[in-house]
């Protein structure tokens, strides 16, 4: 049987969302304004931030199309831990602090649907093959970072799975990667926190077949002040609020490689 | 002669085995087992003198990293020995930074300012990381000497100096010599490097195997049973292939030993399970690690 996919001009993809309401709001809300076809979500909707059962209704109402990252599989499976990728110790506790205060309090209905999410989605964007995933098309919570993806993964991931560009999150740090006439690889970014890079700013992406494929990241502003507050408020880390007020990432980033890592304040 | 190795039948070798699911990491055994130091704990016994696996002929890595691009890599280790006892060890790395993520795994003893420099230049120049990783198992210097050979301390804490002096982060590579917690070694090598210039120290942990130079005669092997239920795809078996003289094996810290040889040809050829023979085999399976730097 032949897959008939969606076939779209302009769409806005959304990295984790890592229980950032309020930026998935003003995110949608910016979306909407550009007149896209449709929206889309990698997946990790839960994590670091305060009210993780206020993404759901956002997503729905919007009609955004979800994908499932790592966090939401170890969420609705009740896994003991995120399934994140991390090897650090530091990154591992940290991770772990907000592992448990989700799983918490995200509603048994949500665990529920979060278990039905597919794990790749696709798309027709013009003439491109669009394929989204979370980690990578092979594994979930496989770290795409920009300076430790080289061409020939990419191209092979390209090829194994029948797309022309290849979409990704989970690392939280945006990227386009042009393969000179073999395809595109775009890491869109995340909503939940900021790019440890002195900005509060989070991004999505938006792709457009003009026919030639259009790669735009897109900055989204939002109350990041009051959000830092909820997280401070409801008990989790101070750390966590900090990235939101600085814009410098304070934990989770022992993985960053040597290039992304020298960017960053910590 | 190359030839004539073995190549062991896993049913023969009578061990379960992971399966191979993909190339996420290329390991470039460069200097063998050649190293200016004898560390007591050394996992494949590698010192200055006869080394028992040769290093690398620059002709042998280039295809290997030829090789690995085309199958689609990720990233790429060299390690030894001592890799920068070998006399291409730069210009190797450079071809290496031109087609993926490349880490270097030393004792930091060979760092000179000009060693530095290069490795400055050859991050600086490339799109993707260089990752430096310097071995030093204790803060202290008699406890690490004792371990390393005197001067092995003082020869790593120059090398992170200088990486950092040129703006590079060093991975610190710890092998546990202690009886303290994960948690403990971890937050004492990390505070020490703060204390040493280091602003940013990037810390991994290591634990011993028992084999090298502390093999300690375990006879414990991975059973079926005891991997009943177990993600095999999790050992980094399933996602790795080492090239070392005379052959392409499964495991970085096997390397050169008959079990492990899966290949006495090509990259490629080497795509087939792993079978879990070796008592290190047991560490892995029960303590997660991996040699890889994440």
């Amino acid at each position: 049987m032949i897959e008939t996919l969606p076939d779209y001009r302009r769409v806005a993809v959304f990295g984790g969302v890592y229980s950032n309401a309020p930026a998935l709001a003003a995110a949608i809300a910016d979306a909407r304004g550009r007149g896209v076809d449709a929206m889309y979500c990698l997946g990790d909707l839960g994590g670091f931030g305060p009210w993780p059962d206020r993404v759901f209704p956002l997503l729905r109402e919007a009609g955004v199309r979800v994908s499932r990252g790592n966090y939401d599989e170890s969420i609705a499976a009740g896994l003991d831990d995120c399934g994140c990728g991390y090897a650090d110790p530091r990154d591992n506790h940290y991770a772990q602090i907000s592992y448990v205060y989700t799983y918490e309090h995200t509603a048994s209905e949500h665990r529920a649907w979060l278990g039905t999410l597919p794990a790749h989605q696709r798309v027709q964007l013009g003439p491109h093959r669009v394929l989204m995933c979370h980690g990578s098309p092979r594994r979930v919570n496989e770290f795409l970072w920009e300076s430790t993806t080289p061409d020939g993964l990419l191209r092979q991931l390209l090829a194994d799975n029948a797309a022309d560009v290849l979409l990704c999150t989970h690392t939280g740090i945006k990227w386009h990667r042009d393969l000179r006439g073999n395809g595109h690889a775009v890491n869109v970014g995340v909503l939940g926190r900021p790019e440890n890079d002195a900005r509060t700013n989070v991004w999505y992406t938006l792709l457009s077949a003009e026919p030639d494929l259009r790669v735009e990241f897109v900055p989204v502003a939002y109350d990041h002040e009051s959000h830092a507050r909820d997280i401070e408020r409801v008990g989790l880390p101070i750390e966590f609020a900090e990235t939101i007020r600085t814009g410098w990432w304070t934990t989770c980033l022992e993985n960053l490689p040597a290039r992304e890592r020298a960017r960053g304040r910590f | 002669m190359r030839q004539t190795l073995p190549v062991w039948p896993l049913q023969a070798l009578g061990a379960p085995t992971a399966p191979f699911v993909g190339l996420d990491a290329l390991w470039i055994q460069l200097a063998g087992t050649w190293c200016n130091l004898e560390c007591a704990h050394c996992l494949n016994a590698s010192g200055p003198r006869d080394p028992w696996l040769k290093p690398l002929a620059p002709a042998v890595v280039r295809a290997a990293i030829a090789a690995a691009e085309r199958l689609g890599v990720r990233e790429i280790y060299f390690t030894g020995g001592e890799p920068f006892l070998h006399a291409e060890a730069l210009s190797l790395i450079g071809e290496s930074l031109a087609v993926a993520a490349t880490t270097v795994l030393t004792n930091g003893t060979l760092v000179t300012d000009d060693v530095a420099d290069a490795l400055a230049a050859l991050a600086r120049d490339s799109r993707y990381s260089l990752e430096i990783r310097v071995s030093l198992d204790d803060i202290e210097e008699t406890v690490n000497d004792a371990i390393r050979g005197a001067g092995a301390w003082a020869g790593a804490l120059a090398a992170i100096t200088r990486l950092v002096a040129r703006g590079l982060l060093p991975i610190v590579t710890a092998t546990d010599v202690t009886a303290t917690s994960i948690s403990t070694r971890y937050d004492r090598l990390h505070q020490f490097l703060v204390s040493r210039g280091v602003p940013r120290p990037r810390v991994k942990l290591m634990p011993t195997f028992a084999l090298g130079r502390h093999s300690g005669g375990s006879a414990e092997r991975l059973t079926e049973t005891a991997l009943h239920g177990f993600d095999r795809t999790t050992l980094q078996c399933s996602r790795a292939r080492v090239v070392a003289d005379a052959g392409v094996y499964a495991c970085p810290i096997l390397a050169g030993l008959d079990g492990a040889r899966l290949s006495t040809g090509s990259l490629e050829a080497a795509f087939r399970p792993a079978a879990l023979y070796h008592p290190a085999c047991v560490t892995c399976h029960q303590s997660g690690m991996t040699c890889a730097n994440g």
